[in-house]
């Protein structure tokens, strides 16, 4: 029997009437677009004053390789912005010359590991004149923005004039994608990046963000009072252990909403969480700025719900999903692609997904008209039922004294994996049904074979002997010298902020793996996580 | 004998692969049809799995990918076989291509689920190919891929 219920959990009647949003009161709950609380949106013209950043992201191979992708996805229109996702190796902090990173190098995204490196991925590239967006888990936070700080300064260009999103919050290694470094240095080296952009008006932002959670399992409801749980978490320490102010702490953050199949909902789950940010940001934060109550929001088309039996299925998901993301005002989109469930996305699989966007952006209207859905019954009532579903949870993490406090406690944890078992068995016995999946089955043999791009056997460990090779003709004295004064920066306690000294290690060309194996060091831990290399240098 | 046979298993992740949701959905799946399921979690090198299964006296592996490193699956295969342990079948779910999952099958694993398998046919699997399997309860080693 098919379940007709959102994906928390609450029944779906068959007709929505006046009598469901009964109390809704426009000025207070919706407000034009442009006004409190913002349910509608934050432009009065919406898409006519900017449209949405039509975007992919790459990171495949070495940095040449990636370059050339992001060079291809600008010819097939992506301007107004670039992604790129770091490697597994990039993304734990350790070297792709390390013992295990050079056996998964540049296999699932970018080789990130040194200066050089970003230098190559960004090669007749430039850094201003669109969003600069680099993604792959918390740690390299740092890294990421010592690597856009270096590279302008190098050539000249204005810091101010570069912007995007560079940081990452530290509960992402919690949502599925477990990361190698401890939590409190994750926390603590984003806490030193946010400052660092704030006080210095970089205009990078952080990812602090829900999409994850619910790539991982998680429901809509859950997503949502997560997102508010992290917000209202990490720009209370900006404000109360870093000394900042709301108003400049509210510039940083951004959110990836992830946004399924289930059109409706993810519609009303964007609405309720503009309402819900800005809520929080007057009421809780006593924000003074109006724009303080604006939470940039970029959607994810969702990878999970791409399937691995009849791929070309997936492009119909992608522009359902794509329509949702433009009908929310997403200030960007990037999608899931045909291929997402085989592997990294071919050429094909890349173009089909822009081109997905472009077609939702100029043929069908979609982008003319702000807030198209707003005032209808079933998604008013949807908004408001998710956002009480949300409060309650977050209410729920709150009285466990906040986030990091219920993720100590694995409350969050089990959250995540009770609800991606359910989906699991929704699926498995047939209440949800997916079609290719458990429904309207194809028999293998009749399924139309996609071009699958994979990294060939053998380049990881072509990138992991360039690195050894190029390590050697640094300025070793100079890199020795610069990370001897980030291990004594390091010692100095979890308030002093390490992003000058990474800033200059970063410019002696200090790798991912040097860089943390020492701040891990002055910690009382190993220079390895994994402890399979000891640090090659002599600190003073 | 338990619904599980008294059958123990390794779930794990391996490489530097950080996605733990599938094998955590797949863990529960085989503990709940009464397996004794060890879940090593992330950042298992083949090297700790193979320990680990030896240690462990495991009837199977069981390998989560989310992160094409798929030559370390091979790896782990071959390192059984020189441990002596090339009874313990080694059996892999993800988003795996069709065309490295063919690979893996002929160099020596013993199925690759793709995602939407069902949890029967996981189970079904895994209690009629595990080492010293009751004979009959085979099914046909390529899993649904």
């Amino acid at each position: 029997m098919m379940k007709r219920a959102t994906d928390y959990g609450y029944a779906i009647k068959p007709v929505y009437t006046p009598e469901d949003i009964a109390e809704l009161d426009y000025r207070r709950d919706l407000g034009e677009p442009g006004a409190f609380p913002y349910t509608r949106g934050y432009h009065p013209e919406g898409y006519r004053s900017r449209m949405w950043t039509q975007r992919m992201t790459a990171g495949l191979g070495t940095s040449r390789d990636a370059n050339l992708v992001l060079k291809k996805y600008r010819e097939m229109g992506q301007r107004g912005g670039m992604c790129v996702i770091s490697d597994r190796v990039f993304s734990s902090c350790i070297d792709v010359d390390h013992p295990l990173g050079r056996r998964e190098a540049g296999v699932l995204g970018w080789p990130g590991c040194s200066l050089l490196e970003f230098e190559e991925l960004m090669e007749d590239i430039p850094l201003t004149g669109q969003s600069i967006t680099l993604l792959g888990s918390c740690a390299p936070t740092t890294l990421r923005l010592a690597y856009v700080v270096a590279l302008a300064e190098k050539r000249g260009d204005d810091l101010s004039k570069i912007h995007g999103s560079v940081l990452e919050s530290p509960f992402e290694n919690y949502f599925g994608q477990t990361d190698v470094q401890p939590f409190d240095l994750n926390l603590k080296l984003f806490l030193d990046a946010s400052e660092y952009v704030i006080r210095n008006r970089i205009r990078m932002r952080a990812a602090i963000i829900s999409q994850h959670f619910q790539e991982s399992g998680g429901n809509n409801a859950q997503a949502l009072a997560l997102e508010m749980a992290m917000l209202k978490e990490l720009c209370t320490l900006l404000v109360t252990e870093r000394g900042l102010d709301f108003d400049d702490v509210a510039t940083l953050p951004y959110e990836l909403v992830s946004i399924g199949t289930r059109f409706f909902e993810e519609i009303a789950k964007v609405r309720a969480l503009r309402r819900m940010w800005a809520r929080l940001a007057r009421e809780h934060f006593k924000a003074k700025k109006e724009k303080s109550c604006h939470l940039l929001i970029a959607a994810h088309t969702s990878g999970r719900t791409m399937t691995y039996q009849q791929p070309l299925n997936n492009i119909v998901r992608c522009a359902i999903q794509t329509l949702a993301g433009a009908i929310v005002g997403a200030t960007a989109i990037d999608n899931a692609t045909l291929d997402n469930a085989h592997a990294e996305p071919s050429p094909l699989a890349a173009r089909m997904s822009l081109n997905t966007q472009h077609i939702v952006a100029y043929e069908t209207g979609a982008a003319d008209v702000v807030d198209p859905l707003a005032g209808s019954y079933f998604v008013e009532a949807l908004t408001d039922e998710v956002e009480r579903e949300a409060y309650a949870i977050l209410a729920r993490i709150e009285e466990m004294g906040g986030m990091i406090a219920a993720l100590d406690r694995g409350v969050v944890q089990d959250m995540l994996r009770e609800e991606a078992a359910k989906r699991f068995r929704e699926i498995d016995t047939g209440e949800r049904l997916v079609v290719g999946v458990n429904h309207l089955v194809m028999p293998p043999e009749e399924e139309f074979e996609i071009p699958v791009q994979e990294l060939p056997p053998g380049d990881s460990e072509g990138i992991a002997r360039r690195m050894e090779e190029w390590k050697k003709t640094r300025d070793l004295p100079l890199v020795a010298a610069r990370l001897s004064r980030l291990h004594t920066d390091a010692g100095k306690g979890d308030r002093f902020n390490l992003m000058p000294a990474i800033i200059d290690a970063v410019k002696a060309y200090a790798t991912a793996g040097e860089i943390f194996g020492v701040i891990r060091m002055a910690r009382g831990l190993s220079y390895d996580p994994f402890n399979m290399i000891e640090c090659p240098f002599a600190l003073q | 004998m338990s619904a599980g046979q008294g059958k123990k298993v390794i779930v794990s992740m391996i490489g530097l692969d950080g996605h733990t949701t599938g094998g955590e959905i797949v863990a529960r799946i085989l503990r709940d049809a009464g397996i004794e399921v060890v879940y090593l979690g992330c950042n298992q090198t083949p090297e700790m799995i193979v320990r680990a299964a030896i240690q462990e006296d495991v009837d199977l592996i069981g390998i989560s990918s989310h992160a094409s490193n798929y030559g370390q699956i091979v790896s782990l295969v071959e390192l059984l076989k020189r441990n002596g342990a090339e009874d313990v079948p080694v059996v892999c779910g993800g988003n795996v291509p069709k065309h490295q999952a063919r690979l893996l099958i002929e160099k020596g694993v013993a199925a690759v689920f793709p995602p939407g398998s069902g949890a029967d046919s996981i189970i079904r699997f895994v209690l009629g190919n595990a080492r010293g399997a009751t004979a009959g309860l085979c099914v046909n080693g390529e899993g649904i891929a």
